[in-house]
């Protein structure tokens, strides 16, 4: 964060005025890249869901089913993993959340030795891959009595959803000025009434983008939840992954298994967009 | 009456001393302007008295009470801010309203005192506007609203009008003067700006490297400073070597001059240099004095003027003519002249009493 302050001067000079000409250019490889990264996959993946066989020559499939769909949907273990899975996200947001605020105000406020060190150390859990997290912590929840539990399984990712909240909740909180704290003391705040009236609402676009980003990587995780939890603790994930088989390509299933797992990303990211004012969304991104 | 009473206040950070025991005192209504160059501790003192920075030592009363025990929020002090420390996620009027909430005034009271302090700060129709939707002067009334509406015992100010233009500075600072006027709140002004500090203050309290130099309202300290430093500081001047006897110095070139005060030996004088009459003269008497350079500053004329080793600046207000450099010049000397007391080393160390000083200040301003 401070590195991203320090080059800001000179952006700003570099900064460019966006003009009426430059509208058509952008808009057209913006749309373009919309178009082949998000548009074409998603309808590819709706032909493949339906399409009753689709051998190569043909461009568009021959036949349609929703026999598929109908399989997938009317499983009644589908709908219990989505609970599971909902409810484990949000205790593993608030967990986060919870867990990150302090370290995070730590890491924004108070010079430390070692700083960069400790900053790596939080950054940790996502350079090394879940799975092999996944089998080491494995071994020490069964030796806890935590493995096959729902406690397990949120402990697990929470490990995996820590960091990034830490560093969004320590670039929200670096931005609110000392002087802010002091003027407030001056007012007659104490401590909790700085936290709930100053600090909580300016670190709102941190804690926003850091529980989305919790939320959905909890609702998608699969690996370490897979480890710990399955078979008995079943998550939307690890139930889909089980309708794929592991012995031939089912692309038809993979891709119902994929448009229900995009489903909470979408629906998150739609209620966020409309709760989100956009000088929050700019907060957020650091532009304040 | 006393409202603030400073007594010996220190700070150290580790070996070194930001600020050397400081006292001063501020009577119930009157402005008191701390001025010094940046670094000089100013700031330093204001943020203890506030209690956002701890001090080493000394003592703090505030209308009779100890106060440097207690924690900000409990000190009946308001502090305006340089960067003026609005919070960014409220309107204005719930700025404004933050404080009394925090104090748990009434809620008719409260939209009173925000009413009158919106008005005295010409505030009106920008109540829901948030503070970044506001230039920097309205902001800096904002916060300074959002001080008055607390009527503390004591107002601090922190440099508050030196991220504005030039221009608004010197609206805002009227501005302020009368809004003093008006409401005759407790204030503790600081500033490195010269100009701001006699135009506003009662009393000027001048700082520099961590120590009170001089105290004094601002004509007495640029009639008559008593420091070298102060001379300098406030205003241009000649700082001058003499040779005193009695009431009579003589300069180094041998012109004799009249003195304010009794004194023997060698001696330092400030003479200001729209104090020093100066025209243009062929033959001149005694040491021979030229003009070696003049610039024009419209309502008055800056010369540099060369007498001996000595180079003196003389402004001439007024004027029909300049006077070419290179031409030999007459300087007459105002009567009176202060004689700057000669506050040296001695001083200094029956005030740090033993204590290992290093003469290192640290920029805390």
């Amino acid at each position: 964060m401070t590195a991203l302050a320090e080059t800001t001067p000179s952006q700003a000079t570099r900064r460019r005025t966006f003009t009426r000409e430059d509208r058509l250019p952008v808009a057209v490889g913006l749309y373009v890249f919309l178009f082949l990264a998000i548009a074409l996959p998603l309808g590819l993946m709706s032909l493949w869901s339906i399409a009753d066989g689709w051998p190569p020559p043909h461009v568009l499939p021959q036949s349609y089913t929703t026999e598929r769909w109908a399989g997938v949907l009317g499983d009644s273990g589908l709908l219990r993993a989505a609970i599971n899975s909902i409810v484990i996200a949000i205790v593993v947001t608030v967990a986060t959340a919870l867990i990150a605020l302090p370290t995070a105000w730590a890491m924004a406020r108070f010079p430390f030795r070692l700083k960069r060190a400790v900053e790596i150390f939080i950054l940790a859990p996502i350079i090394i891959p879940g799975i092999v997290v996944a089998v080491g912590i494995g071994q020490v929840f069964l030796a806890l009595g935590l493995a096959y539990s729902v406690a397990g399984v949120i402990l697990v990712q929470i490990v995996g959803t820590l960091p990034l909240m830490i560093r969004l909740m320590t670039a929200a909180l670096e931005t609110i000025p000392d002087d802010l704290l002091h003027a407030a003391r001056s007012l007659g705040a104490g401590t909790a009434d700085i936290i709930r009236h100053i600090v909580l609402p300016l670190a709102v676009p941190g804690l926003l983008a850091g529980g989305l980003m919790s939320f959905v990587g909890s609702f998608e995780e699969f690996d370490k939840s897979f480890i710990v939890g399955a078979p008995v603790v079943e998550t939307l994930p690890i139930k889909l992954y089980m309708y794929l088989d592991p012995y031939s390509m089912q692309l038809p299933l993979a891709s119902i298994v994929s448009f229900l797992l995009l489903l909470p990303a979408l629906v998150v990211f739609v209620i966020a967009g409309r709760v989100l004012r956009d000088d929050l969304m700019a907060a957020g991104m650091g532009k304040i | 009456m006393t409202m603030l009473e400073i007594t010996d206040i220190t700070k150290d950070y580790g070996a070194s001393r930001a600020l050397h025991p400081v006292s001063l005192s501020v009577a119930k209504g009157e402005f008191v302007t701390i001025l010094g160059p940046s670094g000089c501790g100013k700031s330093s003192l204001l943020r203890i008295v506030m209690g956002i920075s701890q001090q080493s030592g000394g003592e703090i009363r505030l209308a009779g009470q100890r106060i440097d025990m207690l924690p900000p929020e409990r000190r009946d002090i308001a502090m305006v801010f340089q960067s003026y420390a609005l919070f960014p996620h409220m309107t204005v009027e719930q700025n404004l309203r933050f404080g009394l909430r925090m104090k748990k005034v009434v809620k008719a009271e409260q939209q009173r005192r925000i009413a009158h302090a919106l008005d005295i700060c010409t505030l009106a129709g920008l109540t829901g506007r948030m503070p970044r939707q506001l230039s920097g002067g309205q902001q800096q009334r904002v916060a300074l609203a959002r001080a008055i509406v607390m009527q503390p015992n004591l107002l601090l100010f922190d440099e508050p009008l030196s991220n504005l233009d030039a221009k608004l500075r010197d609206t805002l600072r009227h501005e302020l003067v009368a809004l003093h006027r008006r409401i005759g709140a407790t204030s503790l002004y600081v500033t490195h700006d010269q100009a701001e500090a006699m135009a506003m203050s009662d009393r000027i309290v001048v700082m520099n490297a961590g120590r009170v130099v001089e105290i004094g309202t601002p004509l007495e300290l640029y009639r008559a400073p008593k420091q070298a430093f102060t001379a300098g500081f406030l205003g241009q001047t000649n700082l001058l070597a003499i040779t005193a006897s009695g009431r009579t110095g003589q300069l180094p070139w041998g012109q004799p001059v009249d003195l304010a005060t009794e004194t023997s030996g060698p001696a330092q004088v400030s003479v200001r240099p729209e104090s020093i009459g100066i025209r243009a003269c062929d033959q001149a008497s005694g040491a021979p004095a030229t003009v070696a350079g003049v610039s024009f500053m419209g309502a008055s004329a800056l010369y540099t003027v060369a007498v001996g080793d000595t180079v003196l600046k003389v402004s001439q207000a007024g004027g029909d003519a300049l006077i070419e450099p290179g031409r030999t010049v007459a300087l007459t000397f105002p009567e009176r002249l202060p004689v700057l007391e000669d506050r040296g080393r001695e001083d200094r160390e029956i005030e740090d009493q033993g204590r290992k000083d290093r003469l290192r200040t640290p920029e805390v301003a």
